[in-house]
């Protein structure tokens, strides 16, 4: 057994050499990523929409500037939390690039989450001055604290941690199967909906809050958004971190799971 | 150092017939069925032996290594490598061993080979002067000098190979497998993998298995070989004899400025091919250059070339002699 510090030296090595390395291959697709926020835009076409029916009177508690604030942090919410490694491990799986990483004493994981994070540097700040230009032009007022910050910013962390862990699993169910972007298409769909991407959840019916409210969409889109908005505070604000904080440990178990018996089925699709 | 004891692997494929009739057909009743890639083979390997793994395409060559470099999990049968079982993964046996496929590549594309070789040096734990000192030596073997910088896209294939080899051996591992090495290199460069093979075999006392396509690659470096046929091992010993046995000829490409009658041909060799000007004759190893120049003097030809039986052809030979029916 190697000494702690020694441990913890090692792993901080190899996290930023994956860093460097992916953030590298990152800046050789800046255009790339500048359309992908663009394709993002969905939110904010809400928005308009939204604010239209709002003009002759509120929608609910919503009236047009709480529509603007709500989907530009929609929008801020989906892009800072973007996933797509469904697609990188559909294509490795079938095509057998997944064979190389496999022969490194590191799990392929880490390099997925590190090419992640590395995204994200690039698209940060184009998404934060987005957002902002969009709070300015809208005319929204918000009005900042540090703790609403810093709730925002865990409930950010945990929204990015269960999609990311949740489109994983999906993406290493293409050891049993060469559909599961299909499969992606749907959950994506449900994740839009009922994660509040085209309605705020709380112009649902209370009975159908209810029971989205046991499912993982809202921790990913509609309670981020709504702890920045300041509308989520005290009891209210720990318990849906727990419950974001339970829907990790539920994905990243079945991750682990299904990688497990999926090394087992690998080569029989494809390569 | 390798032990591999009844061994098979067993794909399930599902099979569709051809257009849009076999497609749709597919779609609503798939048909499985069993491929037995690997069929019950058994051999071992000493510590520091270089062993060339011969078989037609589809034989269960890559499987196998696949198998042994803990990527496949065996269907049945016994595998250690260094004493570790491959298909658990431990970190220890992925420092121990490595596998390069001629035709996957770790190196990322759109960067250098350097910067690859840095996360390899990370997730391997080496320190920065042993890193060094074998980057250097490896530099030195495989003549890396100012291809490293390069983005490995704009690399031409024989040097993206090298780099990969380099990649693959930076944590310096004591067991190699080589799937294809060669594949697509030009004669040069594939003596230069060749030269590289047998250095790194000698300096570290590696073991070494090696597939390969080319004769001339195992040849060069392997004593001992096993061929493999439809996942049946069929034939486990000296390379020399084998090649004595079952390839005592070689084949003589001509081309010729007229046309000439088969009856001509057959007095130099047994004529294995002939079509319009080209012809193609089998001719005893001893004889070849004696024949050529015979050919030469007396025939008006313009190409000629004097090649191995293709590796196939010999396995062929071996099956049908070993009294399978050949395919």
């Amino acid at each position: 057994m190697t000494a702690l510090p020694k441990r913890l030296l090692l792993t901080w090595r190899k996290v930023r050499a994956l860093f460097v390395n992916a953030f590298a291959v990152m800046t050789e697709y800046q255009a790339e990523i500048l359309i992908w926020i663009i394709s993002g835009s969905l939110p904010l076409i809400m928005m308009f929409i939204w604010m239209g029916l709002a003009e002759d009177g509120p929608v609910g508690t919503y009236n047009a500037a709480d529509f603007a604030a709500y989907f530009l942090m929609v929008f801020f919410v989906r892009q800072i939390t973007m996933v797509w490694v469904i697609w990188d491990l559909d294509r490795e799986i079938r095509l057998g690039e997944l064979s190389p990483k496999l022969l490194r004493p590191l799990d392929p994981y880490w390099q997925h989450v590190m090419n992640n994070l590395a995204e994200k540097v690039v698209r940060t700040p184009i998404v934060i001055i987005t957002v902002l230009a969009g709070f300015w032009l809208a005319q929204v007022p918000v009005s900042l604290n540090t703790s609403v910050l810093l709730a925002f910013f865990l409930s950010l962390t945990g929204a990015w941690l269960i999609r990311f862990n949740r489109q994983y699993s999906m993406g290493l169910l293409t050891f049993w199967s060469d559909q599961t972007t299909a499969l992606e298409n749907v959950w994506f769909t449900l994740y839009i909906i009922l994660g509040g991407g085209l309605a705020p959840l709380d112009l649902f019916p209370p009975a159908l809050q209810r029971i989205v409210s046991f499912t993982p969409f809202p921790y990913a889109i509609d309670f981020p958004v709504q702890v920045f908005l300041g509308n989520i505070q005290g009891a209210d604000l720990y318990r849906g971190l727990l419950a974001q904080a339970t829907w990790v440990l539920i994905f990243i178990g079945i991750r682990t799971l299904l990688w497990r018996q999926g090394l087992k089925r690998y080569g029989a699709v494809g390569a | 150092m390798i032990h591999v004891k009844q061994l098979s692997k067993t794909y399930r494929v599902h099979e569709k017939e051809a257009g849009f009739i076999g497609s749709l057909r597919a779609f609503f009743n798939r048909q499985y069925k069993d491929v037995h890639a690997v069929h019950d083979i058994s051999f071992d390997i000493d510590a520091g032996e270089m062993v060339g793994f011969l078989g037609s395409n589809g034989a269960g060559k890559t499987t196998t290594l696949k198998m042994l470099s803990g990527l496949l999990h065996p269907s049945s049968g016994e595998v250690s490598v260094a004493g570790f079982t491959p298909k658990r993964r431990q970190n220890e046996f992925l420092k121990t061993i490595t596998l390069v496929m001629g035709q996957k590549q770790q190196l990322v594309w759109d960067l250098a080979a350097v910067d690859s070789f840095l996360v390899n040096q990370a997730i391997y734990e080496i320190p920065d002067d042993v890193y060094k000192r074998r980057l250097a030596e490896l530099t030195e073997m495989l003549d890396l000098d100012g291809i490293l910088n390069k983005q490995v896209r704009k690399l031409s294939l024989g040097e993206r190979m090298k780099c990969e080899l380099a990649a693959s051996l930076l944590h310096q591992p004591g067991v190699l497998f080589l799937d294809e090495p060669t594949i697509g290199l030009d004669v040069n460069m594939q003596e230069t993998v060749r030269a590289f093979v047998a250095d790194y075999n000698q300096r570290y006392n590696a073991t070494i298995m090696l597939t390969s396509h080319y004769m001339a690659d195992v040849t060069a470096l392997a004593k001992r070989i096993l061929v493999i046929d439809q996942g049946n091992l069929v034939f486990d010993g000296d390379l020399q004899k084998l090649i004595e046995a079952h390839a005592p000829k070689k084949i003589l490409k001509l081309e010729f400025a007229s046309l000439q009658s088969a009856g001509v041909l057959a007095r130099y060799g047994e004529v294995r091919a002939q079509q319009a000007l080209q012809a193609e004759l089998f001719v005893p190893r001893k004889d070849v250059t004696r024949v050529a120049a015979r050919l030469l003097a007396d025939l008006p030809v313009q190409d000629i070339s004097i090649e191995d039986i293709p590796i196939e052809e010999i396995i062929g030979q071996l099956f049908t002699q070993a009294g399978t029916p050949a395919v």
